[in-house]
């Protein structure tokens, strides 16, 4: 197929793009999750 | 959680059916071959992040009139997903243009008129990383993002009517013009799989804002 | 009508205050000669290629010089401590806007004006027949920088980094300026000289929406 390299590298990258986007907040996200019960549990040992 | 899920299967499911489409059920185009194929993935993109850029439109506007956190954080969502979707847009013009043209970038209206919408919301979250206050920096990323997106329509007519007194090679024939009835169902359903992409990533990062203030909250808490 | 007399009273102090020490006016225009100098390098500076790109790199001048000499506007005011002082004074926020764009807008204007005879004798471009037209061009590109530029002085004298700062928030979003100047003024500067109706309006209308916007938003952009 003719240019059958170009269209691979463009939906390679393109897809790449957003599972990165996607992944990236995911472990941003898990991160704040241990965050938030971390504190939780400092709060709760506070009062 | 479930909703979650749902949208996630629903979002995969149409994408996945948009790209087979895409590729089975569209027939050849004449001069370009396979890699015109990729305007259904490249505009479809286009299309998603300029939505998400007008969401972050609505989103400024309601927070300098509401002055509601939550404003604010679909704001910074909205237009990091739209920044995404752009970039997108931004890589597969010139995978694009290279087999067709011969050459990576060709200062195209479209793509041009991208670019710099694509620099101005680069812009909008470099100016929020440089104000340290929550409150200042939603309301000055807000007023921004205000000016920012008005600039947007004023950028593509400029950079058109400017192209058009000084022709350059076109990267890609518009969506709708000269697309038969197949591709433009296909380019339809291709738009609508991306939004729900868009809508997925923009509830996602939504969700990891929120929770950014949760942490905020919590942590003034423990230090009070 | 109390509007126009308050922008009357703060437009006076601006004027002053720059006209006591000039030290604004005088470095803005040595940095515009010095770019116009410096562009002379990358290009073979015969008259023909002056005037293909003459008017693109008077008006980048232009743009770096005002991004620079907008820094001052409303910095000097928070480093001083008289914004709050100045915002009392006035009935309407707008008045401090609508004072500071108009002293912008001369001043950048002035500078413009003074670099013209030196930027037509360094590159052999004829200006004396059309030096109304080029003022005109020159105030409408002006406005359009001065506009958005006032507004984003106030933004970035609240944020870090602010001598960055402003040049990449005005920049990309006064791409139509640039577009719309540069092909008025190399239409007076050709050959045959023309002025250019559609892309004045354009610049007219660019004047317009900003100027609504920070109608309607300026008073957020100087909150507490």
């Amino acid at each position: 197929m003719k240019n059958f390299d170009s269209i691979f590298a463009a939906y390679l990258l393109g897809w790449a793009v957003f599972f990165g986007y996607y992944l990236s907040i995911g472990k941003r996200l898990s991160t704040l999750r241990a965050d938030i019960e971390r504190l939780k549990s400092s709060v709760g040992r506070g009062k | 959680m479930a909703k979650r899920a749902i949208l996630g299967f629903l979002t995969l499911s149409l994408v996945v059916a948009a790209a087979f489409a895409s590729f089975y059920v569209v027939p050849m185009e004449r001069t370009m071959g396979p890699i015109q194929r990729i305007f259904y993935f490249h505009a479809a993109s286009a299309w998603a992040g300029m939505t998400a850029f007008m969401i972050c439109f609505v989103g400024n506007l309601l927070y300098v009139l509401r002055r509601q956190q939550k404003w604010d954080w679909l704001g910074v969502s909205a237009a990091e997903v739209g920044l995404a979707f752009t970039t997108i847009v931004l890589i597969t013009g010139p995978i694009w243009a290279r087999p067709v043209w011969g050459i990576w970038w060709t200062w195209d209206w479209r793509l041009t008129s991208t670019f710099v919408m694509w620099l101005l919301y680069i812009s909008y979250l470099l100016l929020r990383t440089l104000i340290e206050e929550p409150d200042r920096r939603a309301l000055l990323s807000a007023l921004f993002g205000i000016f920012a997106f008005l600039d947007v329509p004023l950028v593509y007519f400029s950079i058109r009517w400017w192209r058009t007194q000084h022709p350059q090679p076109v990267v890609m024939g518009g969506p709708g013009s000269g697309l038969e009835p197949t591709m433009r169902k296909v380019f339809f359903f291709s738009v609508l799989a991306m939004h729900l992409l868009m809508i997925l990533l923009l509830s996602e990062r939504y969700k990891l804002e929120k929770m950014g203030g949760e942490v905020e909250d919590l942590r003034r808490e423990a230090e009070a | 009508m109390a509007l126009l007399s308050n922008t009357a009273v703060v437009l006076g102090k601006e004027l002053r205050t720059e006209f006591r020490s000039r030290e604004l006016l005088t470095t803005t225009v040595v940095f515009i000669l010095m770019v116009v100098v410096l562009f002379s390098f990358t290009f073979d500076p015969t008259t023909t290629e002056s005037r293909r790109f003459g008017p693109g790199l008077l008006w980048l001048a232009f743009l770096f010089a005002a991004s620079l000499m907008l820094q001052p506007c409303f910095l000097r005011e928070q480093n001083n401590d008289t914004l709050s002082a100045l915002r009392l004074s006035v009935s309407a926020p707008f008045a401090i806007f609508l004072a500071k764009l108009i002293a912008n807008t001369f001043f950048l204007l002035l500078t413009e004006i003074l670099m013209l005879p030196v930027f037509a004798i360094l590159y052999n471009v004829h200006i004396l027949s059309v030096i109304p037209q080029l003022v005109l061009v020159f105030f409408l590109g002006s406005l359009g920088v001065a506009i958005p530029g006032t507004a984003f002085s106030a933004i970035s004298a609240q944020a870090r980094m602010r001598e960055l700062l402003l040049p990449l928030l005005l920049l990309p979003l006064l791409t139509p300026v640039l577009i719309a100047s540069t092909e008025a003024t190399a239409a007076l500067l050709d050959l045959n000289p023309e002025l250019r109706r559609d892309w004045l309006g354009f610049l007219a209308g660019f004047d317009v929406v900003f100027l609504t916007a920070l109608w309607l938003f300026g008073e957020y952009l100087l909150e507490e």
